[in-house]
């Protein structure tokens, strides 16, 4: 009986295929107060007055909130390391004190001011238009680099400067790899700001239990606990007050594992007006309100010997994570980890920042930290190539981690301050099935098919912290008619949960999966819970699923046993229950829920409803390899990917579709953010990016088909062998499709610097090629 | 605000009701009719989440006023379920992994419905191309666009023509 490591059709789709998914936006009924934000229209400014009486009047108005009703509430941080690993890596970090609604001063445009309660969204929205706000301009804040500086206006008057975190760590001496090198590049690497953009855009509906005096707040997130955590640490309300829930939802990728101001004002709105409340997020506000994601600037200084061995790597970044960011210890401490690749690296030295912006906030975005890491490092690595004349994957042959270097140890504490050991098999060998994924003929069979365009190749590798804690819950129990629920702190945003967690209970119970129903999201469900991100869910969600179900297992097979009189050892398990050694005697889980019942033998007995959390030991890692081969077209610059292939190493695929799924599905975003996506701002600090006709989604003709390549590699650090795959398909994509660029045009030197990789950065590149030649030359 | 009467067909049954002029045809959809399946995910008419079939023709509910609708045929994904015309296409969505939040799905469905009533074998670039107008957000397409190809293939084996009565719009003359 192993439901695990079937492909097994998803749970979900018929509903969503019947257009029958209940988001948010579907839950409204009737009498539901709808609810619409004034937002700054400002980057900066400081805030006199908000004059509300003429949107009150309105009929079909029933209040105006802003942040003196909300009793200056403000969002807590979500996330803060280790302190071991603080004090190895120097980390030092601000609590911005983000308010729900802007209190004396707006730091973005975007920025929630008031809030309007009304019969429709339609009469909410035109109320908007009443409400007067007095603004005095300040002086926005956009260059990081800038805002870091002795003269910058500072953003969060509680704070001295505008420094939201930092970091430095370090190991080996390099100062003498440098020395020693044969060649050393040095080069600045900018990713630009881009984000998640789920096709869902956020909400939050909430109402209060007349009967219980709890509030019921149900949002579009990854992250229910910990929503329900910040409304009652913004409200004082005790936590077995609130419930928090998500629906369906229509996507998150980082953007929803966060918690919003939003969040709390309709939590505190729906207690306030004792109505229920509904706020549906709109495209416009979502693109200036919704979280941002990347924008970070690396200088890095990689030196190699001869034969292209890394003899040192050094790398300075900054992180613009505009008004602020919930996750600014994740970001930057990913972003630090993760420049250690998956390389044999000697001596290492990195130092971080980030800084506040007059930008919309920013959280984390599928990879966090990591594609940002993995583009300066993988980028370095190709400059020295070129310069020494190696391809692409000679020199990275020369570097990658193999058999006989695994387990490595990297001389760092991970963010929960356990030493980090890649816990992986062979890295090169899992570039070698990358690079076979496309093959050279098909390269040249591309050339000829396509002589209207310059093609080139790509490739680069990844390694990637998954399955962080610090835990997660899950509870199995039996129901009344003899089948299982489950249920976790796991939020699904279409990742299959109901299916993937079906499937580990399942084979944890040794039952057929079609007997058992899982659902994750709800904090009445389990009590605690993290949520999902970070490829964290089939890791931590699966094992505390898989943990208690065996528990369920144990008591039932006891159970049993004392309704047969006979020692539970004697008693085997069979996909219906539990059969007496020898004998046709059985006890079916059906049984067991009849016994359970009132009348039954075992009537007196606790339920069998097991509760587990699951703690990791520490983080498991993946590692993966990307080739592209891309188009460019010499005319207009447009860049269009022809194929591509990602093979990973990763551990055991709980289901092997939607594992495939997460990777396909990880490229198209890399796509997107590698070649179309960015949020911009004028040089005033408004944003040019406020539709889909400026803020670009890779489509069907965008995106190719993706070759996938599953390597397995066995962990220990969770009883079902799984590292988590949810960032694989992202992280590499920024470099494979830079390399592509710069092979397709011949560029010398540094490359493709800065992504999105538009075409007129593309023209400009192709420009420069002879002068870059020339110069490489002299 | 003016009112104005709109009668249409939807999903085959006839509809009649009174609305606000500035009533788009997503809301009207959505929150009068109860068929939530229309999903709104720009409001722009970009990500193609909210098509619905009018007159055979796949167009966007968030760009037009329930009141253009007068007298159209409208079909949404809850109406093309229940009839089973896509019953084929829903099953190989599945099979493919061409979904994985499910928000964008009925759009991509409208949208392939569309397609798919004009018969013939599309290659995998007219596929590609008919659903360029459609967003979607985790699963990079191939599962939906092997789905479409699967679908038509089948249904040209089968010896399926051009239905009567949607996608013949696609060869109607403009306006």
């Amino acid at each position: 009986m192993t439901a695990v490591g079937t492909p097994l059709p998803r749970r979900e789709d018929a509903r969503m295929l019947a257009g029958r998914g209940v988001f948010l936006a579907d839950l409204a009924g009737p009498g539901t107060l709808h609810a619409a934000f004034l937002r700054s229209t400002r980057p900066h400014a400081l805030i006199h007055g908000v004059e509300t009486a003429a949107a009150a009047e309105l009929p079909g108005v029933t209040a105006v909130l802003t942040a003196a009703d909300l009793g200056a509430a403000t969002v807590p941080l979500l996330t803060r390391p280790d302190e071991r690993f603080v004090e190895a890596a120097a980390f030092a970090m601000r609590d911005p004190r983000l308010p729900c609604l802007a209190t004396g001063r707006v730091r973005y445009v975007g920025e929630p001011i008031a809030l309007v309660l009304a019969e429709s969204r339609h009469v909410a929205e035109d109320a908007l238009e009443l409400i007067e706000v007095a603004y005095t301009d300040l002086e926005p804040v956009l260059d990081p680099a800038l805002a870091l500086g002795d003269d910058a206006p500072v953003l969060h008057p509680h704070l001295e400067d505008n420094l939201a975190a930092r970091i430095a760590c370090a190991f080996g001496d390099v100062a003498a790899g440098h020395a020693a090198a044969a060649v050393t590049v040095e080069e600045t690497y900018r990713m630009g700001r881009h984000g998640g953009v789920p096709l869902e855009c956020r909400g939050v509906m909430a109402r209060p239990d007349r009967r219980t005096g709890r509030l019921e707040v149900w949002t579009s997130s990854q992250i229910p606990h910990q929503v329900r955590t910040a409304i009652c640490a913004a409200t004082g309300w005790p936590e077995d007050r609130v419930r928090v829930a998500v629906p369906d939802v229509g996507g998150g990728f980082g953007t929803k594992a966060n918690v919003y101001g939003e969040e709390i004002a309709v939590a505190i709105a729906a207690e306030r007006t004792g109505r229920e409340v509904v706020w549906v997020e709109d495209r416009a506000e979502h693109l200036v309100a919704a979280a941002h994601g990347r924008d970070q600037v690396h200088r890095a200084r990689l030196s190699v010997d001869a034969e292209g061995r890394i003899l040192a790597w050094e790398d300075e970044f900054l992180v613009d994570v505009g008004a602020g960011s919930l996750w600014v210890a994740g970001i930057v401490a990913n972003t630090a980890i993760h420049l250690a690749g998956p390389y044999r690296i000697p001596a290492f030295h990195v130092r971080g920042r980030a800084a506040f912006t007059n930008k919309t906030l920013v959280a984390q975005y599928r990879g966090a930290g990591r594609p940002e890491a993995c583009f300066a490092l993988e980028r370095s690595l190709d400059h020295a190539a070129r310069r020494l004349g190696l391809s692409p994957a000679k020199i990275r042959r020369r570097n990658l981690l193999t058999g006989d270097d695994l387990p490595y140890p990297v001389p760092l504490p991970y963010r929960d301050g356990v030493p980090i050991s890649y816990d992986g098999a062979d890295f090169a060998a899992c570039l070698e099935d990358c690079l076979r994924l496309v093959p050279e003929a098909e390269v040249r069979r591309l050339r000829a098919e396509h002589p209207e365009l310059a093609i080139g190749v790509g490739v680069a590798c990844y390694v990637e912290a998954t399955g962080r804690g610090p835990y997660e819950s899950g509870r199995v129990g039996l129901t009344t008619s003899g089948d299982f629920a489950v249920a976790t702190g796991a939020a699904a945003a279409g990742q299959g949960h109901e299916t993937t967690l079906a499937q580990v209970a399942a084979d944890a119970l040794g039952v057929d999966v079609c007997r058992v129903r899982a659902c994750g999201g709800d904090t009445d469900a389990v009590p605690y819970g993290v949520g999902t991100f970070a490829s964290r869910s089939a890791v931590l969600a699966g094992s505390a699923v898989h943990e208690a179900a065996g528990r369920l297992r144990a008591r039932a097979r006891a159970l049993a046993a004392r309704l047969l009189d006979v020692p539970a050892e004697k008693l085997e398990t069979e996909p219906d229950g539990f059969v007496l050694a020898g004998t046709g005697t059985r006890v079916s889980w059906r049984d067991l829920a009849a016994e359970l019942a009132p009348g039954g033998r075992l009537e007196l007995e606790p339920a069998l409803d097991e509760p587990a959390l699951f703690r990791p030991p520490t983080v498991t890692w993946t590692m993966g390899a990307h080739v592209a081969v891309a188009g460019v077209d010499p005319e207009t610059g447009l860049v269009r990917v022809l194929r591509y292939g990602v093979a990973h190493e990763g551990g055991v695929e709980i289901n092997p579709m939607i594992v495939d799924g997460q990777i396909k599905g990880g490229v198209a975003q890399g796509i997107g953010g590698a070649l179309l996506e960015e949020y911009t701002y004028s040089d005033t600090g408004q944003p040019t990016s406020g539709t889909f006709a400026d803020y670009l989604l890779p489509g069907t003709c965008e995106v190719p088909a993706v070759a996938v390549r599953h390597r397995h590699a066995d962990t220990d650090r969770n009883p079902l062998n799984v590292r988590g795959v949810g960032e694989s398909g992202t992280i590499a994509a920024y470099p494979a499709l830079a390399q592509a660029v710069d092979d397709a045009l011949g560029a010398g030197g540094p490359g493709v610097t800065a992504t999105p990789i538009t075409p007129s950065r593309v023209l400009a590149l192709a420009e420069d090629v002879p002068a870059r030649d020339a110069e490489a030359a002299a | 605000m003016s009112d104005v009467r709109v009668a249409l067909r939807v999903n085959g049954r006839a509809v009649e009701a009174t609305v606000p002029a500035r009533l788009g045809l997503a809301d009207f959809l959505r929150d009068r009719l109860g068929l939530t399946g229309t999903h709104l995910g720009c409001e722009h008419g970009v990500c193609g989440a909210c098509t619905v079939l009018l007159d055979g023709i796949a167009v966007r509910a968030c760009l037009m006023f329930a009141a253009q609708a007068e007298g159209g045929d409208l079909w949404t994904i809850e109406g093309l379920h229940a009839d089973g015309r896509i019953a084929d296409l829903q099953e190989a969505m599945a099979r493919h992994h061409g979904l994985q939040c499910g928000f964008c799905t009925p759009g991509f469905l409208v949208t392939a419905a569309e397609l798919l009533a004009e018969g013939g074998r599309p290659s995998e670039q007219e596929v590609r191309e008919a659903l360029s107008g459609n967003v979607c957000r985790c699963t990079g397409y191939q599962g939906i666009v092997s789905a479409v190809l699967e679908t038509a293939r089948h249904r040209a084996d089968r010896g399926d023509g051009p239905r009567d009565g949607e996608g013949a719009g696609r060869s109607l003359p403009a306006g």
